[in-house]
């Protein structure tokens, strides 16, 4: 009980923390509303080109809103590499190792603290957005419940593919590059620009063997076609993967341990 | 060995060897091995004020982290307050406070108030004791007015007495001070210099202090370790030191006993000095 509570208290403490930044909530809005009009022009001229009503089951209505969630997704994704690299790079890692706590927690709790504020902003912009341009979602109540449930999941998944990521800084000390690459792949394969179900059937099979999907494309695809049954297979899915990095940050935490070299001392 | 419970800090034979790679041409590389610490022998009772000093690359941070846990040493053995570090590092952390002058463990945006609370979490602070705690360390250390303001906005002399507090909050029984003065104006620095010493009477906190700033070791420190090339090349008391180059000041002392090392090392003489106990 008491584990919980100190890395509670850091998740809250973290939220508060980025409250202060203002700004860089405000910009990421601007850059938020631009991409959700413009995407939403180009999907308004495939489906008056293909002269469909529907691709897949998924009205234009229904891909704004999906395109929206992932948005919220992507955009509130953790920015954990570049703190683990400079935690390693400085040696500041030592001020958390001194401490009655597991780094990698601290950095989960801190984290989610975090993008809970940014995923708050976010969903409430892009929500007002989607709003103004397509009206509201069908099944408004339902897809909520879902993807409430299926969004914790989600962004301890991703946060985990970040911190596996982050922790190659113990050997190369700059993840950016890798970090980039994490972030492309989630986007891409994870289906933030369409649906997973619009993909050829090979490329779906492929995607749903990877987390990259049950991070993005699961939750929003929750969030505009609710169904119970694919919910409590994407929580399983979820949970499956969370379970499988967190055995491998766990080994590769362990070695990065031994790794820690005088870095700024 | 023997265990003597009353020491805070017991070090025995302890060395620490980094692997590093060197670049041979493009693509050839090349392992070779740094002694960092060599050999280190030396006990801390609980309840004095240490300085651990040394020239850059002495082997005073390995030392520091293997004493907390951080590192694993290739040899030897130490034992803080009872326990072993690299192996009951989370246990130890409830007793030992830290404050590194380089890198804060205050929330940057928020209150250095907000901080404590979280620390009282993290330490599994009693709720009654922690206020009483937090508001004796806010009395002494003058951060009445300071506690409710953003930490970007303090003065850094404001903020260090705000990181010693904060890692006073749960009573270590020992303190860990890297370089908590660099930066510091002078009158910032003696303030620090003398709230340290001060709990450190008051609450026979035993002190672990690693500076260049002499000022720090004479008024802080009762007793002195100097390392060099990952050897102990000194332990006795500041007050010894003193005497022994009456005439210099400290910073002369200490520059003195550095060259004699390097001179040492160059004619590869005992060093004269070594006054290790």
């Amino acid at each position: 009980m008491n584990c919980l509570s100190k890395y509670w208290a850091i998740a809250v403490t973290s939220a508060k923390s980025n409250l202060a930044y203002a700004g860089e909530i405000g910009s990421r809005l601007c850059f938020l509303g631009i991409i959700l009009f413009i995407f939403m022009q180009l999907w308004k001229a495939i489906f008056a080109n293909a002269n469909v009503a529907q691709f897949q089951g998924y009205t234009l209505e229904e891909i704004i809103w999906y395109l929206a969630i992932t948005e919220c997704i992507m955009l509130s994704s953790p920015r954990v590499t570049p703190l683990i690299d400079e935690d390693v790079r400085t040696g500041a890692i030592t001020v958390q190792l001194v401490r009655p706590m597991s780094y990698p927690l601290y950095r989960l709790a801190s984290n989610l603290g975090e993008q809970a504020v940014r995923f708050a902003v976010t969903v409430a912009s892009a929500g007002s957005i989607a709003l103004l341009l397509v009206g509201p979602p069908s099944n408004f109540g339902l897809g909520l419940a879902c993807v409430l449930l299926a969004l914790p999941l989600a962004l301890v998944l991703d946060f985990l593919g970040y911190l596996l990521v982050g922790l190659f800084a113990f050997w190369c000390e700059d993840t950016s590059g890798l970090a980039l690459i994490y972030s492309r792949l989630t986007m891409v394969a994870g289906g933030m620009l369409m649906p997973l179900d619009l993909f050829p059937e090979a490329f779906q099979s492929l995607l749903k063997g990877l987390p990259f999907g049950y991070i993005v494309s699961g939750p929003a695809r929750q969030f505009v076609h609710p169904d119970p049954t694919g919910l409590g297979a994407l929580l399983g899915f979820q949970i499956l993967w969370i379970v499988v990095l967190a055995l491998v940050v766990a080994f590769v935490y362990s070695k990065a341990l031994k790794r820690i070299a005088l870095n700024g001392g | 060995m023997v265990i003597n419970m009353n020491n805070a800090v017991e070090v025995e034979n302890l060395r620490k060897v980094y692997e590093m790679h060197k670049r041979n041409g493009f693509f050839r590389r090349t392992k070779a091995e740094v002694v960092s610490v060599d050999n280190v022998n030396f006990s801390v009772p609980e309840g004095q004020a240490l300085a651990f000093v040394g020239p850059n690359g002495a082997g005073k941070s390995t030392t520091i982290r293997m004493l907390t846990g951080i590192l694993t040493p290739s040899a030897g053995y130490a034992r803080v307050l009872g326990y072993v570090p690299w192996k009951e590092r989370s246990h130890m952390a409830y007793h030992i406070g830290a404050v590194f002058g380089q890198r804060s463990q205050l929330w940057y945006h928020l209150p250095a108030s907000d901080t404590f609370d979280l620390l009282a979490k993290i330490y599994n602070l009693d709720k009654v004791e922690y206020r009483k705690r937090r508001d004796e360390l806010v009395d002494r250390f003058r951060l009445g007015p300071l506690l409710d303001v953003p930490v970007r906005k303090l003065s850094l002399g404001q903020r260090m007495r705000a990181e010693v507090a904060a890692s006073l909050l749960h009573k270590p029984r020992l303190l860990l001070l890297d370089e908590p003065t660099i930066g510091l104006d002078i009158h910032a620095k003696q303030q620090l210099r003398e709230l340290v010493s001060e709990w450190n009477r008051k609450e026979g906190l035993t002190v672990f202090l690693t500076s260049h700033d002499t000022g720090d070791i004479e008024n802080v420190a009762e007793r002195v370790i100097i390392i060099n090339h990952g050897r102990l090349v000194l332990d006795d008391s500041v007050e010894n030191l003193r005497r022994q180059y009456e005439g210099l000041s400290l910073e002369e002392a200490l520059s003195h006993i550095y060259g004699l090392e390097v001179e040492s090392e160059e004619t590869e003489d005992v060093p004269e000095l070594q006054a290790v106990g």
